[in-house]
């Protein structure tokens, strides 16, 4: 690939309204960033976007609303579910990786994104934090 | 453009083993983003737990096959995540890395979390296609 001036590009993308839950929370951070040929999205935890408001819930829940919410944000941006490269998901506890999983592939064309799963200590209470690199 | 590189061998199909909605790797933009990394055997699928130390090395070894069947090398690798159990293991982790990134290493983080099955690593990599 040739590297001209529109690959060096960096700009912050704005999400949807309801859903820039990185400036909701006051958080010094951006949801979405293209740098590239790439689109980075912050990660992402269950938000609410008719409120803009944290939704805990359950593994399943939460990975449901992130998604959805995921899924918005890329085609508002111009990109889609099926331009994503790589998906890390961060779970609050492994025990809760299959359900996560089951929910997960609702979401994610054939063939998927390239993935890692991993169990973290995540703030709020949160169970499910997701973050992901698309293609612009 | 996004291409997906399968499995380059039988065991390491993660979605035909353990149902792991994910492909192996894929290409985009220059770059191959490879899922998690972990220490399977490459012809059954068999997870192979063990110290960190052999752990590692199954990793590697699978992530070789893999980015060479994609035309990429380890010499290639741009980024890790090191994903280990326990951050006492860091000094044992160094030891069978270097192994592997003899050359000019990637650029890399470490950090402790849980990984599926109980296994002590996971490594998470982009390489220059």
């Amino acid at each position: 690939m040739s590297l001209d001036l529109m690959s060096l590009e960096r700009a912050v993308i704005a999400a949807p309204p309801g859903l820039d839950a990185a400036a909701a929370l006051g958080q010094p951070a951006s949801t979405l960033v293209r740098g590239g040929a790439f689109l980075f999205v912050s990660g992402l935890v269950a938000v609410d976007p008719a409120t803009g408001q944290r939704a805990p819930g359950t593994t399943m829940s939460e990975t449901r609303l992130i998604l959805a919410n995921l899924k918005r944000m890329l085609e508002a941006a111009g990109s889609s579910m099926d331009k994503v490269v790589k998906v890390n998901v961060l779970l609050a506890s492994m025990l809760e990786a299959v359900p996560m999983n089951d929910v997960y592939a609702t979401f994610f064309p054939d063939p998927p994104p390239a993935r890692t799963v991993c169990g973290a200590r995540l703030p709020d209470g949160c169970r499910v934090m997701i973050e992901c690199t698309a293609l612009a | 453009m996004r291409d997906v590189i399968s499995a380059p061998a039988p065991g390491l199909d993660f979605r035909r083993h353990y149902g792991h909605h994910q492909s192996p790797a894929i290409r985009a933009g220059g770059l191959i983003f490879c899922s998690g990394m972990l220490p399977i055997d490459p012809e059954t699928g068999e997870r192979q737990h063990g110290t960190l130390t052999s752990e590692a090395h199954c990793i590697f070894r699978n992530l070789k096959l893999l980015l060479e069947s994609a035309g990429s090398s380890l010499d290639r690798l741009v980024q890790v995540h090191a994903l280990i159990y326990d951050s006492i293991e860091y000094d044992v982790l160094n030891r069978v890395y270097r192994h592997y990134v003899a050359n000019g290493p990637p650029a890399r983080t470490v950090w402790t979390a849980q990984s599926e099955a109980g296994f002590k690593i996971q490594l998470d990599v982009v390489a220059a296609a």
